[in-house]
């Protein structure tokens, strides 16, 4: 009995101590990062790099993972609200969804910062996005390259894997890559959605759709783990590099290796460490309430455009076509090498 | 009057009714669904019912031992997961050699069973020893077994399966993959064992009712034991086979497949209540959603019809199993 109370009595203490260490840390306040899932490489980079950069400014950054349940991160928000934070960032699970939480933190006095989802429905303190919609825009730009170097003309079929089809994050990039393909009515879209974002889900849907489909000319899928089970899918039916034109979309490391490896020809990434940087050089401003003036401004080298939207001061920062010719190019967040440089607040 | 012709044909029916449905289906979406009817659309369906259908093995056997195994998921992704970080040579994978080369694939299938079996031997210890739900148990295991994948990678991904492991996906045998023939070794199998072994014949009795079979001297905790084990081991082969399948692992790999191996099992005539079920019921279960998958992916409808149709073909196999007593005892 008194060996079961020890042991009770130490895991208490060593509970007690890890939650409460941190708040000795030196810091302007703490800033909690509302993290969608942690089952995605980009999101799981999201949270060392927001870490990072925010920490350069002075910030001590808490990560909630909402495991990808809207009710989940609705709760959290509930509670961090309580916690009166010096800031929130929110990458939402759901758009609509999570907008009265926002509403609700802003009404406490606490800045919400937007972070990779933009919601346009209510207003925030900062919103920093590559723009979902504007990587379909960009992918739409390679396909109808790829497709004119292989076929002389943007005609052709192609087959496009969508992630969840609940994820609005996948729908948005859906109906940017369809608004720009609508104009090459000889460019057959075939969609179909992986569920869940799983990748076998992904395999199954690119073996039966080059079974029944043989002359498919291009692969689209909207996450680079997906490409990965497509690459399998293909090789089990004795494909070789090349043989099928691959895409995919977030710039994760598994996408770079596969561009290096020959089986993938574009990547379309999201700008991650520019998004997070964006976050740390406006902190101060976002905390303090002081205004985001519009303008361009320098994220990592990457020329950056702030608006003041009906939303709030919204920093748009362009994504980039990865292809073999610039793979290495530290800047991909698939590099994984983080920018060492600290980050300085805006004047 | 029936005649025992009439009776014995009704009989054979009723046991199979799975494979009837199952070829009913095929003829459906041979006849209406442009493509399907196919060598290579066939192969597929075979090919994709690998992960599922061997997990499905695990839960079944356990399920006729009147119990419950949830964990089975989240098991195959931790095998997969392990398999991944040891045998991929990118990512997160720290491209674990071996000489001869050839040894990695047993290695890893090894350690994928023995992943699987130290799960499965925890729940049992907790449902058996402890007498915990079963239920509780292993969905304990699903929330922390799927935490630790997360964990232990990190929530990044390992890619690029060692070849010598990776040829079990590449190599075909009649036009399907060696990872399809696995699985139906597995199934022939455990058919076996279930019907023509003592050990399975027990399984069944216990599962019908543990304290007839206690009385009549069966162990019924260590029969117990054995099958949480073995619904183990078999989710880290389906583990394996899937880490093989894509040529690695992600954190969320094999999300969704616990429902779709539960829908299997029911449609396969697996009595949620325990002792009753055949393992080729389930394949026939398994073959059945495959099919419907592929057909739904091929005519191009939105995938949440899937959800929607394997919802209803589960309801429709409870209905099935409720009327299949009621002809029985007409017949009785």
């Amino acid at each position: 009995m008194n060996r079961i109370r020890r042991l009770l009595t130490a895991s208490i203490a060593i509970a007690a101590v890890g939650l409460v260490s941190p708040a000795f840390a030196q810091s302007k306040g703490k800033i909690y990062y509302m993290v969608p899932t942690l089952l995605d490489e980009f999101q799981t980079e999201s949270v060392s790099s927001l870490t990072k950069f925010l920490g350069d400014v002075g910030y001590e950054v808490v990560t909630l993972n909402a495991d990808n349940k809207t009710d989940l991160q609705q709760s959290q928000m509930n509670d961090t609200i309580l916690l009166k934070p010096a800031a929130i960032v929110l990458a939402a699970v759901d758009f609509n969804a999570l907008v009265p939480s926002i509403e609700k933190a802003r009404a406490a006095g606490i800045p919400v910062v937007q972070f990779d989802r933009q919601i346009k429905s209510t207003p925030s303190d900062f919103t920093s996005v590559a723009g979902t919609i504007e990587i379909g825009y960009v992918a739409a730009g390679e396909v109808q390259r790829l497709l004119k170097e292989k076929n002389g003309a943007v005609k052709g079929k192609i087959l496009q894997v969508l992630g969840d089809p609940a994820d609005p994050y996948t729908l948005d990039i859906q109906q940017g890559f369809e608004e720009k393909m609508k104009e090459f009515p000889d460019a057959q879209i075939i969609s179909l959605p992986a569920m869940m974002w799983e990748a076998s889900n992904a395999g199954t849907i690119v073996s039966d759709q080059i079974v029944a489909n043989p002359d498919i000319d291009l692969i689209f899928l909207h996450a680079a783990h997906l490409s990965v089970a497509a690459v399998a899918a293909l090789e089990a039916k004795g494909k070789k590099p090349g043989d099928v034109m691959l895409m995919s979309s977030n710039g994760a490391p598994v996408g770079l290796d596969l561009i290096r490896k020959g089986w993938l020809n574009v990547e379309v990434e999201q700008p991650l460490y520019a998004q997070s940087a964006a976050v740390a050089m406006f902190a101060d401003k976002i905390v303090n309430k002081q205004e985001i003036k519009a303008g361009t401004y320098n994220v990592l080298g990457l020329e950056s455009t702030v608006t003041i939207e009906a939303w709030g001061p919204n920093i748009k920062i362009p994504g980039a076509a990865i292809t073999k010719d610039n793979v290495d190019e530290p800047r991909f967040w698939g590099n994984l090498k983080a920018p060492t440089d600290k980050i300085m607040p805006v004047e | 009057m029936t005649s025992p012709r009439q009776r014995a044909i009704a009989e054979f029916v009723l046991d199979h009714l799975v494979w009837f449905m199952l070829a009913f289906v095929l003829i459906v979406f041979s006849i209406f669904v442009p493509n399907f009817f196919q060598v290579g659309i066939f192969a597929n369906i075979v090919e994709q019912s690998t992960f599922v259908g061997v997990m499905a093995i695990g839960l079944a056997i356990v399920i006729i031992a009147g119990h419950m195994d949830l964990s089975v998921e989240s098991t195959a992704a931790l095998a997969a997961m392990i398999t991944g970080i040891l045998f991929c040579s990118r990512g997160i994978g720290i491209g674990l050699t071996l000489t001869p080369e050839w040894l990695v694939l047993p290695l890893s299938l090894i350690i994928a069973l023995a992943i699987g079996a130290a799960i499965g031997l925890l729940n049992g210890f907790f449902v058996i020893r402890l007498k915990m739900t079963a239920f509780i148990v292993t969905l304990a295991s699903f929330i922390w077994v799927r935490g630790l994948v997360v964990a232990i990678s990190g929530g990044r991904s390992a890619q690029d399966l060692a070849p010598s492991i990776r040829v079990i996906g590449i190599y075909q045998i009649l036009n399907v993959p060696l990872i399809a023939w696995i699985a139906i070794a597995c199934f022939a199998v455990f058919s076996f064992i279930m019907t023509r072994t003592p050990f399975g014949r027990h399984v069944t009795l216990v599962g019908g009712n543990s304290v007839a079979a206690f009385r009549a001297g069966i162990k019924v905790d260590r029969l117990l034991f054995i099958s949480f084990i073995l619904a183990g081991a078999i989710a880290g082969l389906a583990g394996w086979l899937l880490a093989i399948r894509t040529s690695g692992a992600t954190a969320n790999l094999g999300v969704g497949m616990l429902f779709h191996a539960f829908a299997a099992v029911v449609i396969g005539g697996v009595s949620l209540k325990g002792g009753v079920g055949r393992l080729p019921g389930v394949y026939a279960g398994v073959l059945l959603l495959s099919s419907i998958n592929t057909a739904i992916n091929l005519m191009g409808l939105p995938a949440h019809y899937t959800q929607v149709i394997q919802g209803m073909l589960v309801l429709a196999a409870v209905l099935l199993d409720t009327l299949k007593l009621q002809i029985r005892q007409r017949f009785a």
